[in-house]
């Protein structure tokens, strides 16, 4: 009898994106994505948050280094913040932020914001795998990973 | 430049006043060209004072530093005023810290000194290497007028001017109780060194350049110290739960402490450049702090630190900000 070696083939990246997603707007969103069975990439792991206004951006610089590839952040369409204007200040923010990694040599395009509602399951998917595409096609990220974890 | 005599005869006004505690000036150093910061605590002391082009320190971050000690019971807390020397810098940041409700307004004896630009130590540590005696510059018709061992020289300013004073907006202090001399005239802000050609770089260029210099960084934290706005009571570095980096020297977490102390100063950073000057393996931060400035400016329209009355730039909104990278 002979064992069968499994073949050794070379995977495709997947990327790992981690997504800060709204509990009013965007988590929901993505709770309907799944109650009404659309199909969207699984590479997005999701930290639900109260507000886009609590992500701070050193979650984003935190999640990158501890293996991260991108990071979504997800929050209410303007003017539907379930604090008034959580996510005003939320795009202000990762606004700098993006800029500081994109002069610093990180592609900016590795964090990411989105608006979506509770209404917008469609939609989330489709944001999912646009960034999941953009990502793999930029590659794994090395400037910002952590050396010796465990 | 400022008239030595006109600005002890001030200081000592106001040092001999009742509510005022002390006041902060510079002083000769001990060493070359270095100047030290001065405490005044009565009207003797201020002969010490002086204030010439060398005078780079940023007085603005030691009224922070003042400590509250518990008070015992039936103890009263000192509430006497603070005197600070300001250039037109300097001015921004208490401006800056003063809005953001880090000092009180009434605490603060603000003596506005206009600045003509002054001399970036590490150039002329480079052009006069052995000098051991504190040495006096005079500013003469766009010269400095160095003397050494009896023998004058005669330096052109551009040769010696901090790099960050060419493109400063604000020479004359923007806030004031008094001003000593005469205000100067502001020149054209001009636009830092490298940053034209650092932007026209590709994004692995770019890396690579910054990648260079975070790896020698040691994580001293002078950049944090040095700098007047890095007031916070407990530093995000220094926490440890969560710990946000690490403590070790490693090339991700020195990136890591670097976008978090450039991100902080976004829209706080006034350009004193206190922080590239203390550097002890010269990491251009000054060049960071000026991009996010200008991207700040370009996003927002906001400068740091002109009106003491502007809400700080994270804590407000516009409803029509820009959005473009929103999917």
């Amino acid at each position: 009898m002979t064992t069968t070696q499994p073949k050794a083939e070379v995977k495709e990246f997947e990327p790992n994106i981690i997504g800060f997603l709204c509990n009013w707007c965007s988590y929901a969103g993505a709770d309907l994505a799944g109650t009404s069975r659309i199909q969207y990439s699984p590479n997005i792991k999701i930290i639900k948050v109260m507000c886009s206004g609590r992500v701070n951006p050193m979650f984003v610089v935190n999640a990158l280094q501890q293996g991260a590839d991108g990071v979504l952040i997800g929050g209410c369409h303007p003017g539907d913040c379930h604090y008034q204007h959580g996510n005003y200040l939320a795009r202000r923010r990762i606004g700098v932020l993006k800029k500081v990694l994109e002069f610093m040599g990180i592609d900016e395009r590795r964090v990411r914001m989105t608006w979506v509602s509770a209404a917008e399951g469609r939609k989330f998917a489709e944001v999912i795998e646009e960034i999941t595409d953009d990502i793999r096609k930029l590659g794994p990220l090395k400037q910002l990973k952590r050396v010796n974890e465990w | 430049m400022v008239d030595q005599k006109l600005l002890v005869e001030e200081v000592k006004k106001i040092v001999s006043q009742e509510d005022v505690k002390y006041v902060i000036g510079y002083k000769k150093g001990t060493y070359g060209f270095a100047i030290s910061p001065a405490f005044a605590y009565s009207p003797e002391y201020v002969d010490k004072f002086i204030f010439n082009p060398l005078c780079k320190k940023n007085l603005a971050v030691y009224p922070i530093l003042e400590e509250k000690l518990p008070l015992k019971k039936g103890e009263k807390a000192d509430t006497r005023k603070i005197g600070v020397i300001v250039k037109g810098c300097d001015s921004r940041a208490l401006n800056q810290i003063i809005q953001e409700k880090g000092q009180k307004r009434e605490n603060l004896v603000i003596i506005g000194i206009p600045c003509t630009g002054v001399i970036d130590q590490k150039k002329i540590i480079s052009k006069f290497p052995n000098v051991t005696d504190y040495t006096d510059i005079e500013e003469k018709n766009g010269n400095y007028k160095i003397s050494i061992n009896g023998e004058v020289h005669n330096i052109p300013k551009e040769e010696l001017l901090a790099d960050f004073c060419t493109s400063c907006v604000a020479p004359n202090p923007v806030i004031y109780d008094i001003l000593i001399g005469d205000e100067v005239e502001p020149w054209e802000p001009q636009e830092h060194n490298n940053l034209k050609e650092l932007n026209e770089k590709t994004i692995e260029e770019k890396w690579a350049y910054w990648e260079e210099h975070f790896q020698r960084c040691i994580r001293c934290y002078a950049c944090r110290e040095a700098c007047p706005l890095c007031y916070c009571k407990e530093c995000m570095a220094d926490m440890l739960t969560p710990q946000w980096i690490r403590r070790s020297v490693n090339l991700s977490e020195n990136t890591a402490w670097n976008i978090m102390r450039a991100y902080h100063l976004a829209g706080r950073c006034v350009g004193c450049g206190e922080c590239e000057s203390v550097c002890p393996v010269n990491i251009p931060l000054m060049e960071l702090n000026k991009q996010i400035e200008n991207d700040v400016k370009e996003m927002f329209n906001y400068t740091a630190g002109m009106d003491v009355d502007e809400k700080p730039l994270f804590g407000m909104f516009r409803p029509d900000d820009p959005e473009e990278f929103i999917l």
